[in-house]
């Protein structure tokens, strides 16, 4: 049973038209001149309760736009979205109380009040249980090292401090669906794994539903099961991540630490079975498929031109195959 | 949702309260302001022997009540609404488990809370330094409370319809200047309305602007005979409806508005 379904989804924006000089501004104040702009163009898919969705794609795909949309804050140009049986921008006050959403840098904590009485209101708006209340609060404290920030004012938290905070008051109501888009934008290493492993653990004991917009992709390769890939307004990928992985990063990266390498190794290497992707001084980094090629051919032809030291390999990473995606490599 | 409300009003409050010297500053400004207008009056009054018609120790208590319940209609929400609107604040309040105009509300009981604290500490200290007048009986104290709260309504929905622009516009500077300049007006606080042209007293009678500071105060000073509370009471719930409905559906298409075109 799905918890949102999406079906046909489409919105188109109506942006003014900006024009240059003195003219074009007074002719605008009279007569605007209106562009369209498909931001979300018929996309489909389900989720079901309790998935970790990885939702991507480059800046201005239209991930932001979708998710302000299941969250009732757009309006769909066309087709339907379903939010735990409610119609989201129809109903929006009685489907905030299913979910929970975090967006980058907006927070919902009180900027100069202690962190502990955004909690406390955030109790009696969506009318928590007591023992719930310090239940969840007990857990979360834990999980997130909350103990020394909850007195603390808001204004004086750091930027991690404070998404642990933000993160703790989006599941303190228990929400069916939370999204959080780019929740870890602009954090230290430490602060992300820790609230990828808040997300993780939050999704095994209650099953929420959690859909996550990133562009660090350790955080998907770390909390999603599943990945969308929008790629300007289209889905272009939905599933398993694993199988994402296999369908897409059938090569593997060879980093080789050479010596008296010639400026420009790219020149005098030329091959089909693999390429160079990045050269500096003593390093070169090479993509092939073991398909087409062998490293031991690879070695025999660049050490043709430089003295080979020593040699990693790797299979490639979600980042690594995005970047291909992007890059335009896989587009039809 | 009453407890949401007073638990929103309680937060809005404690952060007034969080910066101290804001308790000393309000008042301390809400005096000097008694005094300027108190020090013109004396001024026109030892010279032409008449304070518009008031004794000069009525006038001088006509201004110290005046200011003092002045923050009830001029303070309020709409700083909070127009900034978080220009940035973008307005999607987290839009996703609360409650309405927009609940949520609101409930701040802006903290800030009458707030308006009452100073308003008190105003009236306490200006009673020390001159002599006020007392009202005839207790009905008129009571009456003029009640009066004073049949506003909070309409001041509230005033400023929910000028707040509720700043969807279309981003800014709001210019339409709560407006407002303010509204409400000193016609609520009497730059002089009392007897002063005025005629014309400018019959609109007056009309509006519900008058009722926020002018009405309780002459019921204080026992200038409103109990033929005029009647209509006054019901023109009062009368505009409080109105209001109501014009800020709901204003609402209603600003954020049919946003909802589409984004926000």
């Amino acid at each position: 049973m799905s918890i949102i379904k999406v079906e046909n989804l489409k919105k188109e924006y109506k942006i003014i038209e900006k024009q240059n000089g003195l003219f074009g501004y007074f002719k605008n104040l009279i007569k605007p001149q209106y562009r369209e702009i498909t931001a979300v163009n018929n996309i489909n898919f389900e989720i079901k309760k309790g998935e970790l969705v990885g939702y991507i794609g480059e800046n201005g795909a239209g991930k932001s736009t979708t998710i302000k949309m299941l969250t009732g804050l757009l309006t769909p140009t066309s087709g339907k979205i379903i939010v735990d049986g409610i119609v989201p921008n129809e109903k929006r006050i009685q489907n905030n109380r299913n979910i929970g959403a975090v967006f980058g840098q907006k927070t919902q904590l009180w900027w100069d009040l202690p962190v502990i009485e955004s909690f406390r209101l955030i109790k009696k708006m969506f009318r928590i249980p007591e023992n719930e209340y310090r239940k969840n609060l007990k857990n979360f404290t834990d999980i997130l090292n909350l103990e020394e920030l909850l007195e603390k004012q808001v204004k004086n938290l750091s930027l991690g401090q404070k998404m642990r905070c933000e993160i703790a008051a989006t599941f303190l109501h228990n929400p069916k669906i939370v999204y959080l888009d780019e929740p870890t934008i602009g954090l230290d290493v430490f602060v992300k794994e820790n609230i990828r492993k808040f997300i993780k653990e939050i999704n095994k004991e209650k099953e929420t539903t959690v859909i996550l917009t990133t562009h660090d992709l350790k955080d998907i390769e770390d909390v999603c099961d599943r990945i969308i890939l929008l790629d300007r307004g289209q889905i272009i990928y939905d599933g398993s991540k694993q199988s994402f992985k296999d369908a897409y990063g059938k090569y593997t990266l060879a980093e080789l630490i050479v010596s008296s390498k010639p400026v420009n190794c790219k020149e005098f290497v030329h091959s089909d079975s693999f390429e160079i992707i990045e050269e500096t001084e003593n390093k070169i980094k090479i993509k092939f498929k073991h398909l087409e090629t062998t490293i031991v051919n690879i070695m025999n032809e660049i050490s043709k031109y430089c003295i080979i030291d020593d040699i990693h390999m790797k299979e490639a990473e979600l980042e690594e195959i995005l970047k291909e995606i992007y890059k335009g490599a896989y587009k039809k | 949702m009453i407890r949401t409300m007073l638990a929103l009003g309680k937060l809005q409050l404690q952060r007034y309260n969080i910066y101290k010297m804001n308790f000393y500053l309000f008042t301390l400004n809400r005096i000097i302001e008694i005094l300027v207008y108190i020090f013109v009056w004396q001024a026109i009054y030892y010279q032409t022997g008449d304070a518009g018609g008031f004794t000069i120790q009525e006038m001088t208590t006509y201004y110290i009540l005046v200011i003092t319940i002045s923050s009830f209609a001029l303070w309020g929400v709409n700083e909070d609404m127009a900034h978080s609107i220009r940035n973008g604040q307005i999607n987290r309040e839009l996703l609360n488990p409650i309405s927009y105009f609940k949520y609101y509300f409930g701040i802006y009981l903290g800030e009458l809370a707030f308006a009452i604290i100073i308003g008190g500490a105003t009236f306490i200290i200006c009673s020390f330094l001159f002599e006020i007048v007392l009202p005839q009986n207790l009905i008129n104290v009571l009456l003029s409370m009640f009066i004073i709260i049949l506003g909070v309504p309409i001041t509230f929905f005033f400023q929910m319809i000028v707040g509720i622009a700043g969807f279309y516009t981003d800014s709001i500077w210019g339409m709560q200047i407006l407002r303010k300049a509204i409400i000193q007006i016609f609520s009497g606080i730059i002089a009392p309305i007897t002063l005025f042209p005629m014309w400018f007293q019959e609109l007056s009678k009309w509006l519900p602007f008058k009722e926020l500071i002018y009405t309780p105060v002459s019921i204080w000073l026992g200038d409103i005979s109990m033929n005029d509370i009647v209509f006054i009471i019901l023109k009062q719930a009368i505009w409080g409806i109105i209001l109501y409905f014009i800020a709901k559906k204003f609402f209603n298409h600003a954020i049919k508005n946003i909802t589409i075109n984004g926000g």
